[in-house]
C-alpha cells in the first residue's frame, strides 16, 4: 500500500479520536462511516479495522481509570458475559445480514448517537439500604470510588443486574455487527439499569469495550476478515488520537464541540440510510 | 479492611500496567511494520514482510483484552474467590467459541 492512504488513514483516525477524546466519546462510530464514505472501502473490511481501533482506544486509556479505581472490575467481568455472549450472535449475524441491513442499522444507531448527545447526564445515587437478595449483593458488587473534589470515598450500589445484562448483551452485537464499541448502548444501560455514578460507568465500559471487541476480531481475524493494511493504521491513528487528543485539544469549548458532533453525526446518518437505499452523494456511484 | 484495599489497588495497578505497556509494544510493531514496508531493502534483508509485522501488531491488539480476562481469571484463582473464577473462565470460553467455531 501507499505511504500517501497510510497517512491518510492515520490522520482520519487520529483526528476522528482526539475529537472525540475532548468529549468523552469513543471515535468507533466515526471509523466505518469515514473508511466507506472517505475512503471506498467496502463496509465489511471498514467494520474489520474499526474493531481493532475500539480495542485499541480501550487498552490504551484504560490504565488512569483503573489508578483512580474508578473501574468496577467484578461487575466488568460479570457484564462482560452478556456483552462477549452478543458479540458471538454478532459474529454469527453478520455472515447473513446484507450490505444494506448493516448501513441502515449504522444509521439508526448514528441517530441514537446525536439524541443522546444532546442529553446530559446526570447522577442518580441510590441511598438506600441494599436488597441482600439481590443478584448485585450476592456477587459482592457494590463498592465505592474516591471523589477528589470531596476528598473521600463515595459508597454506591449496583442495581438491577438481570436488566442490565440484558442490554449488554444487545450492545455486544451492535458491537460485533458495526465494529462500535457500542457506547452508545452501554451507557443507558450502566446509568438506567444499574444505576451507576457517571465516572465508574464511564471507566467500567471503557474497560468492558476491549473484550467485547476482542470477541467480535478474534473470529474476524481467524477469517481472515481483517484488512491488514488498514486496520493497522486505523487502531495506531486512534490510540494515539485517544492519548494525546485530549491534552492537545483541552482549550477547545465543549458545548461548541457538543453542537458541532450532534450536526456531523446527524449528518452521517443521514448519508449512511442513503447508502442502505444505494444512493452515495459523497464519494459518487460505487 | 486496610490489607484489602492494598490488594485491591495491587491488583488495578497489574491489569493497568498489562494494558498500558501491551498497548505501546503493539503501537511500536505496528509502526515498524509500515516503516518496513516502506523500506523494501529492508523487508528484503530480514526476510520478513512490513505486512507480517502489522499483522501480528493488530493481532497483539486483539490478544491483549483476552489475556487481561485470564489476568483476572490468575487474580481471583490466588484470592480463592471460586465464583469469580467461573464468571471469568466463562468469558473465555465465550471468545474461544467465537473464535475456533463460528465458519
Amino acid at each position: 500500500m501507499e505511504i500517501s492512504k497510510i497517512v491518510c488513514l492515520f490522520v482520519a483516525a487520529f483526528g476522528a479520536s482526539a475529537l472525540g477524546g475532548v468529549l468523552g466519546m469513543a471515535s468507533g462510530i466515526f471509523i466505518v462511516p469515514i473508511l466507506t464514505l472517505l475512503f471506498g472501502v467496502d463496509i465489511h473490511a471498514a467494520i474489520g479495522a474499526s474493531i481493532v481501533s475500539v480495542i485499541a482506544c480501550s487498552c490504551g486509556s484504560a490504565a488512569p481509570f483503573l489508578r483512580e479505581r474508578l473501574t468496577n472490575i467484578r461487575l466488568a467481568i460479570v457484564l462482560e458475559t452478556g456483552t462477549t455472549l452478543g458479540a458471538l450472535s454478532g459474529v454469527f449475524l453478520i455472515g447473513i445480514a446484507s450490505t444494506s441491513f448493516l448501513y441502515g442499522l449504522f444509521a439508526v444507531i448514528l441517530a441514537v448517537s446525536a439524541r443522546q448527545m444532546l442529553a446530559r447526564r446526570r447522577d442518580v445515587i441510590d441511598a438506600s439500604a441494599p436488597n441482600v437478595k439481590s443478584w448485585a449483593t450476592v456477587l459482592r458488587l457494590h463498592s465505592s470510588f474516591p471523589d477528589r473534589a470531596l476528598g473521600r470515598d463515595i459508597p454506591y450500589q449496583v442495581g438491577r443486574v438481570p436488566l442490565g445484562l440484558l442490554l449488554m448483551y444487545g450492545a455486544g452485537m451492535i458491537s460485533a455487527l458495526l465494529g462500535i464499541g457500542s457506547g452508545v448502548l452501554k451507557i443507558p444501560a450502566m446509568d438506567t439499569a444499574l444505576r451507576l455514578p457517571i465516572k465508574v460507568s464511564s471507566a467500567t465500559s471503557n474497560f468492558m469495550i476491549g473484550v467485547t471487541a476482542a470477541a467480535s476480531a478474534g473470529a474476524y481475524f481467524v477469517r481472515g476478515d481483517i484488512d491488514i493494511g488498514i486496520a493497522g493504521p486505523i487502531a495506531l491513528g486512534s490510540v494515539v488520537g485517544s492519548l494525546l487528543g485530549a491534552r492537545l485539544l483541552m482549550g477547545l469549548p465543549a458545548d461548541k464541540l457538543r453542537i458541532f458532533f450532534v450536526i456531523v453525526l446527524a449528518l452521517l446518518a443521514v448519508q449512511m440510510l442513503l447508502s442502505a437505499l444505494n444512493v452515495n452523494i459523497l464519494a459518487g456511484p460505487a | 479492611m486496610k490489607h484489602k484495599t492494598g490488594n485491591y489497588l495491587y491488583r488495578e495497578q497489574l491489569i493497568a500496567a498489562l494494558l498500558w505497556y501491551g498497548t505501546w509494544l503493539a503501537s511500536a510493531i505496528i509502526v515498524a511494520g509500515i516503516v518496513m514496508g516502506a523500506l523494501p531493502h529492508i523487508e528484503h534483508s530480514l526476510g520478513l514482510s512490513g505486512h507480517a509485522v502489522v499483522k501480528s501488531g493488530v493481532a497483539l491488539f486483539i490478544l491483549l483484552p483476552i489475556v487481561r480476562v485470564a489476568l483476572m481469571l490468575v487474580i481471583f484463582l490466588r484470592e480463592r474467590d471460586y465464583v469469580y473464577v467461573a464468571i471469568s473462565a466463562f468469558v473465555l470460553a465465550i471468545i474461544a467459541v467465537g473464535i475456533a467455531f463460528i465458519p
